[in-house]
């Protein structure tokens, strides 16, 4: 592990019954880099992502985040990530400070350390003039902002963001790659999954996954050198579609 | 400890958002107080009587009066012949035949014990026992007023010539609702907490929030309390409108202490708040949390002698009302409620909520924590 390792994955697996989708994953992270999960539905990316929250336990393997293994240190894990699920999951019976306050009360920060943290996301993210807005009646862009907020109302060291801007119109989602290049800037490390293709140029390196395993992993120019395609998009289907023609002739 | 404040207050802005909920704490316990309160009844009114004067004196008349303005009978007739009884009462004319003996008036003033007979139609054995109560309790108190200290004895046809001197103590008229009433409380906490829990709690499940709030470093005794208290809250708040409606519209206060009665109530709701938190550990939906609640619920209610005194009960089934917590809370509500019972005999059903409370909430605890992993 070297010194500016962040996420360290060792062995991860996790078996649902019989089906594994996980299998033996091995990578590392580095401090402030974006990271891009690709694969396609049920490739594993969110079982993986889950595992490393905490949300699911491995079936064998382990992690470590900033040092912390996720297996023993469960809580103090918590304290330094930041999680967006697939799924906005906010109060939409409430209004959008409300959410925020409730959010960043849990975390237990102090009030004048909350208060300031809400000052600052609101104005990066330009929340402001949704701040006393009922959350159900906000656009899909403008929850999707305000989930990412509030998972980086504590500062976590690590940010999970499962599939983000899944069903947001591109500019939304140029906004918020921006957003999320800004978050990686001031140091923090970014797992994003996707598989929007033209999304996966933008992050620092890039792990692709196919029925719970890594087929391949580098930085998106390495990718695209290594398979001789001009994006990533060519070299995802040129992977595939050779593990699909490997699995066919088995 | 701070998040649990804020886990609290956030519940409570969302119950203060949510019409159906107000509705739920405000118009519940009214409607249950109503229709429970009058439907459940087994008073009998305007039973029909007929009235057979052997004596023809002035106490007789004014024994006449005392039933006459009883709203519980209606006399329908008024005989002299023994014979028009029998008819009267074999058509169902009459429910109730009192027959003053000649020298009635003649044994009161002696000091003796005059008799007074009385014929019931027994067909439906619980308004017979009901009706033969309230004759006792007229005749009694006439006798009384008859400034006389001899007891009456009154001997049911057939009977044995005991004198028996009748008294219904806590609920003097035998009105059923009386007893039932209090019984409201119990049924009132069982929804607000039970169902209100486990659907809460599911409903974050749902909406991916309890996912959401899994991933914060909240420990789960924090996220037990902060969703449990608030409809603890809201149970106690909906128990007291109970009491205090029962009071405007029925007259009926509480006996015994309120002290008593809300340790109890505490006590109780240990394990409702548990049954709602393994309910939404078992279910995946609001709906399949409904189910299930109302499952428990159900059972809850029948086997608290609620509706049917458990004494009535084949004696298998008497045996399953000591698993119910409901039971011994009924128990303790009527006490409390009706007869101003202090701990020191209530001591069993206490120690019984106790346990119940103790063990269905840690069960749950332990397995809400489970589900957290």
């Amino acid at each position: 592990m070297g010194p500016d390792t962040t996420v360290s994955v060792r062995g991860l697996t996790r078996d649902f019954g019989s089906f594994r989708a996980v299998d033996d994953v091995w990578f590392e992270v580095h401090t402030g880099e974006v990271f891009g999960f690709l694969g396609a539905n049920g490739a594993g990316k969110t079982t993986l992502i889950r595992m490393l929250c905490g949300l699911l336990e491995p079936t064998a393997g382990t992690a470590t985040v900033c040092g912390l293994d996720i297996r023993t240190r469960t809580r103090d894990v918590r304290r330094i990530i930041g999680y967006m699920s697939q799924k906005f999951s906010l109060y939409e019976d409430l209004p959008v400070r409300a959410n925020i306050e409730f959010f960043g009360g849990v975390y237990g920060l102090p009030r004048s350390a909350l208060k300031r943290s809400i000052a600052r996301l609101t104005a990066e993210l330009q929340l402001e003039e949704y701040a006393s807005a009922q959350t159900r009646s906000l656009p899909l862009g403008i929850k999707q902002r305000l989930a990412l907020g509030i998972a980086l109302l504590h500062n976590p060291s690590v940010l999970f963001l499962d599939e983000p801007t899944a069903g947001v119109d591109p500019i939304i989602r140029r906004n918020f790659w921006r957003i999320i290049y800004d978050i990686a800037g001031r140091g923090s490390t970014v797992f994003v999954t996707t598989h929007y293709m033209e999304e996966a140029e933008y992050c620092n390196r890039l792990l692709i996954m196919h029925q719970g395993k890594i087929i391949e992993t580098g930085s998106p120019s390495e990718l695209k050198t290594r398979h001789d395609r001009p994006t990533i998009r060519d070299v995802f289907i040129r992977l595939i579609s050779e593990r699909m023609q490997e699995e066919n002739a088995v | 400890m701070r998040q649990v404040f804020y886990l609290m207050q956030k519940e409570f802005r969302q119950i203060v958002r949510d019409r159906f909920m107000i509705a739920l704490l405000f118009v519940a316990p009214l409607v249950l107080i109503f229709v429970l309160g009058n439907a459940v009844t087994t008073e009998v009114l305007g039973i029909r009587m007929v009235f057979y004067d052997g004596d023809r004196t002035p106490f007789s008349r004014e024994l006449l009066a005392h039933f006459r303005d009883s709203r519980y009978f209606r006399i329908v007739g008024y005989e002299s012949r023994y014979r028009e009884l029998t008819r009267l009462m074999d058509r169902g004319e009459a429910q109730v035949a009192v027959v003053l003996p000649a020298g009635f008036q003649r044994d009161i003033l002696r000091g003796s014990a005059p008799t007074v007979q009385v014929l019931v139609d027994a067909l439906d054995g619980n308004s017979a026992g009901v009706a033969l109560g309230y004759v006792t309790d007229i005749v009694r108190r006439f006798h009384k007023q008859a400034a006389v200290s001899m007891p009456l004895p009154v001997i049911p046809t057939g009977g044995r010539r005991v004198a028996a001197e009748t008294r219904f103590w806590y609920n003097p008229n035998l009105e059923s609702r009386v007893f039932i009433i209090p019984g409201i409380m119990a049924i009132l906490l069982v929804i607000t907490t039970v169902l209100l829990t486990s659907l809460g709690i599911v409903r974050e499940k749902e909406i991916g929030t309890l996912e959401q709030l899994m991933v914060t470093p909240i420990r789960s005794w924090q996220l037990i309390a902060g969703k449990t208290l608030p409809f603890c809250v809201v149970g106690f708040i909906a128990a007291i409108l109970c009491m205090v409606f029962i009071r405007i519209i029925f007259g009926i206060g509480i006996a015994g202490s309120i002290l008593l009665l809300a340790v109890e109530s505490v006590l109780f709701i240990l394990t409702t708040l548990g049954m709602g938190i393994l309910v939404s550990t078992i279910s995946h939906s609001q709906q399949q949390a409904l189910f299930i609640a109302w499952f428990f619920m159900i059972f809850g209610m029948i086997l608290s002698g609620f509706f049917i005194p458990i004494a009535n009960m084949p004696p298998l089934i008497q045996v399953l009302t000591y698993a119910n917590p409901v039971r011994y809370y009924m128990t303790i509500l009527r006490e409390i409620y009706l007869k101003g019972t202090g701990l020191s005999d209530l001591v069993e059903e206490t120690v019984a909520l106790a346990v119940f409370g103790t063990v269905v909430f840690s069960a749950a605890v332990l397995r809400f924590r489970r589900t957290l992993r």
